[in-house]
């Protein structure tokens, strides 16, 4: 599949800002701005930021105007989704993409922004990022050595990431399209047409919050959907605050995503730091990478 | 051979096709069948299987005192009173006994245990062979809905959503009764009051569904529910709000709500609340948002579910739905089906799963 790369950002460019999901009370996003403006860029502040229609950020039709708009607007080069939640795939199909087909600009965020990454990826043929949102700089103060790989991605530097040794590795050397993000939510795309097509792909994945047994639940729907079986290697992010049920499921996350994929020859690198917390660097889902595992640590490379 | 011709012979073999689904992928639903498995009579065996969650042998006393109230005899499984974790034995043993229950010609019905999780995980290495050639009812709900979407979806042969054998009490209830009722081969009728959320109609067709998750973690498998010209049932326990809202917006943008004969809800019960910025919405504007656009009936309420009571339904089958603005009613059609049972099951093909399948 070709890919098309949106063009690198350079000092004076502008990032448009909006919450497409839930809602993100407006101070939280003033480290955010004030960190993408150090870096040299302009910010655009969406209405949908620190707006809010209950759980929402706006209504559905507020939120899906708010990001039509940076889609049109030729002078945002890239948008910065500040939150997740949740409520991207109420707006997916009504978003006209003509002119982001014209002039395709980075789309950032993880989460419930997933849908995004694998909409633009299935359906739009374009790379994005998946990466930290205003949240992580808010909580960070600035920025901190993960928040910065998103200043090295939009400048276009060639990613490159590293990972300690792992008992679980599953060792091997591999390449293709980085594909994935949150579980949860790729679990909620499958059946729609925005759901990527993961042959020879390298899958990650990460989650919070979700039960022992959802997670278990949620890879064996992917694995009987026949999503897994013919990936070309798997990447392990983090899956924080796990909650488990009175009666205790009686496996660890690291196991019960081993006892679903074990079957399966490609590689698989657990502990990268792709996750709902601080480890969370940034990726340019769509684009070819190499994953080599081996028992010194798992390496992607970006670069076919 | 003009087109007319070639057509009319074509004719046959075209419809034979139809029926019988491809190997993995998108198989083509089974849109035949219906035909109810027999019903039972004093004296008739009923197994008790844990394919999902454990339950202990006295939790399941319950049951075996109440089936042999009503005349039947049980046999226990293996699986009551094991535990694998939280499961009810390994994957192995409850598929193992799961198995032995389907191809038991003794047995004409399977209670299960509990639901909690687990029935998708023994799916794939089962064998219908022998419950196509003599269908029994499968009894649970919850978790169990796996089990109704693959059977409904591969060999269209009804199963019945109701209490199972952990949530039995010494009392016979409503529910209880509703069970006895309907494995006797009384015909459902229900009316019940609802909310004023309804759209009301009337409308006929084949019902299926049952816990909302459970349909969701079917998608896209060779168990997806296929919906099209169907009254959906949905119910669910203990899920956020917006989590109701998600798999909601999946069934949607996959196109599972576009062509129902109607829409039935259940419970949704426990709803779980939001941290921060709670999701004001009611679980009612919820899901009557996604299928606002369409002008077929939809029914709240319907007393299934995770909660008291939880009437009997037999999925699979032919209902009439009145829909009113607070009532409701839902009657089984009779011989809607006709005696013998259509000879399709056999020509089935039992698809594989994508994951076997190299």
């Amino acid at each position: 599949m070709n890919i098309k790369t949106p063009r690198y950002l350079k000092k004076g460019d502008t990032i448009g800002l909006i919450c497409p999901a839930g809602f993100m009370p407006a101070e939280y996003t003033t480290v955010c701005i004030e960190t993408l403006q150090k870096w040299g860029f302009n910010v655009k502040v969406g209405k949908t930021v620190g707006q809010q229609s209950h759980y929402f950020s706006g209504e559905d039709a507020e939120r899906l105007q708010d990001l039509q708009d940076m889609l049109d607007d030729h002078s945002v080069s890239a948008i910065l989704c500040a939150r997740g939640g949740y409520g991207c795939s109420r707006i997916v199909d009504n978003i006209n993409w003509n002119a982001f087909r014209k002039n395709p600009k980075w789309l950032i965020g993880f989460s419930d922004v997933t849908v995004f990454n694998n909409h633009l990826y299935q359906k739009l043929k374009t790379a994005s990022i998946h990466g930290p949102m205003a949240g992580a700089f808010d909580k960070a103060g600035g920025e901190d050595a993960y928040i910065l790989t998103l200043k090295q991605a939009l400048s276009g530097r060639k990613m490159r990431y590293k990972t300690e040794p792992h008992d679980m590795n599953k060792f091997g050397k591999t390449s293709g399209p980085l594909v994935g993000g949150n579980l949860s939510i790729l679990a909620h795309l499958i059946g729609s047409h925005s759901f990527p097509d993961t042959k020879n792909t390298l899958l990650f994945l990460e989650d919070v919050g979700e039960y022992l047994y959802n997670i278990d639940r949620m890879l064996l729907q992917l694995d009987r959907a026949g999503k897994l079986q013919h990936l070309s290697g798997l990447i392990i992010g983090g899956f924080s605050d796990c909650k488990d049920t009175a009666v205790g499921f009686g496996k660890n996350i690291n196991e019960i995503i081993q006892y679903r994929v074990h079957k399966y020859n490609f590689p698989v690198a657990f502990g990268f730091p792709v996750s709902h917390e601080k480890e969370n660097v940034a990726l340019k889902t769509g684009l070819v990478h190499r994953l080599q595992v081996t028992k010194s640590g798992a390496v992607l490379t970006e670069g076919e | 051979m003009d087109r007319r011709n070639f057509l009319q012979k074509m004719g046959p073999i075209g419809a034979l096709v139809l029926t019988v689904p491809a190997i993995a992928g998108n198989t083509e639903p089974v849109r035949v069948s219906g035909h109810p498995p027999p019903y039972l009579r004093e004296g008739d065996y009923i197994g008790i299987t844990c394919p999902a969650g454990a339950i202990d042998q006295r939790d399941a006393r319950y049951s075996e005192v109440m089936m042999e109230r009503w005349g039947f005899k049980t046999r226990f499984g293996r699986t009551i009173g094991r535990r694998w974790q939280q499961f009810g034995g390994t994957d192995e043993e409850r598929a193992a006994d799961f198995q032995q229950m389907l191809d038991d010609p003794n047995l004409k019905a399977i209670l299960f245990g509990r639901g909690g999780y687990g029935s998708m995980r023994i799916m794939d290495k089962l064998n219908w062979d022998a419950f196509k050639k003599n269908p029994k009812w499968l009894i649970g709900y919850s978790d169990i809905t796996a089990f109704h979407c693959h059977v409904s979806r591969c060999f269209g042969i009804p199963t019945i959503h109701s209490r199972m054998a952990g949530g039995f009490g010494s009392q016979e209830d409503l529910s209880e009764t509703s069970l006895k009722n309907t494995l006797y081969g009384k015909p459902i009728q229900y009316q019940w009051e609802t909310t004023t959320f309804n759209r009301p109609g009337k409308t006929q067709g084949i019902l299926v569904g049952g816990n909302l998750s459970l349909i969701y973690a079917m998608q896209a498998s060779v168990s997806e529910l296929d919906t099209d010209g169907k009254i959906l049932f949905i119910e669910d326990v203990s899920e956020y709000k917006y989590t109701v809202d998600r798999m909601l917006m999946n069934l949607k943008r996959s196109g599972k709500l576009d062509n129902l004969k109607a829409l039935l809800v259940g419970g949704f019960t426990s709803i779980k609340k939001e941290d921060i910025a709670y999701f004001t919405m009611s679980i009612e504007e919820i899901i009557y948002e996604k299928v606002m656009e369409f002008d077929y009936p939809v029914c709240f309420n319907f007393p299934g579910g995770h909660q008291q009571p939880n009437l009997a339904l037999k999925l699979g089958m032919a209902y009439d739905l009145e829909v009113k603005v607070g009532m409701a009613q839902l009657t089984e059609v009779r011989n809607a089906f006709p005696n013998p049972p259509l000879p399709l099951i056999d020509s089935i093909v039992m698809p594989q799963s994508p994951s076997l399948n190299l």
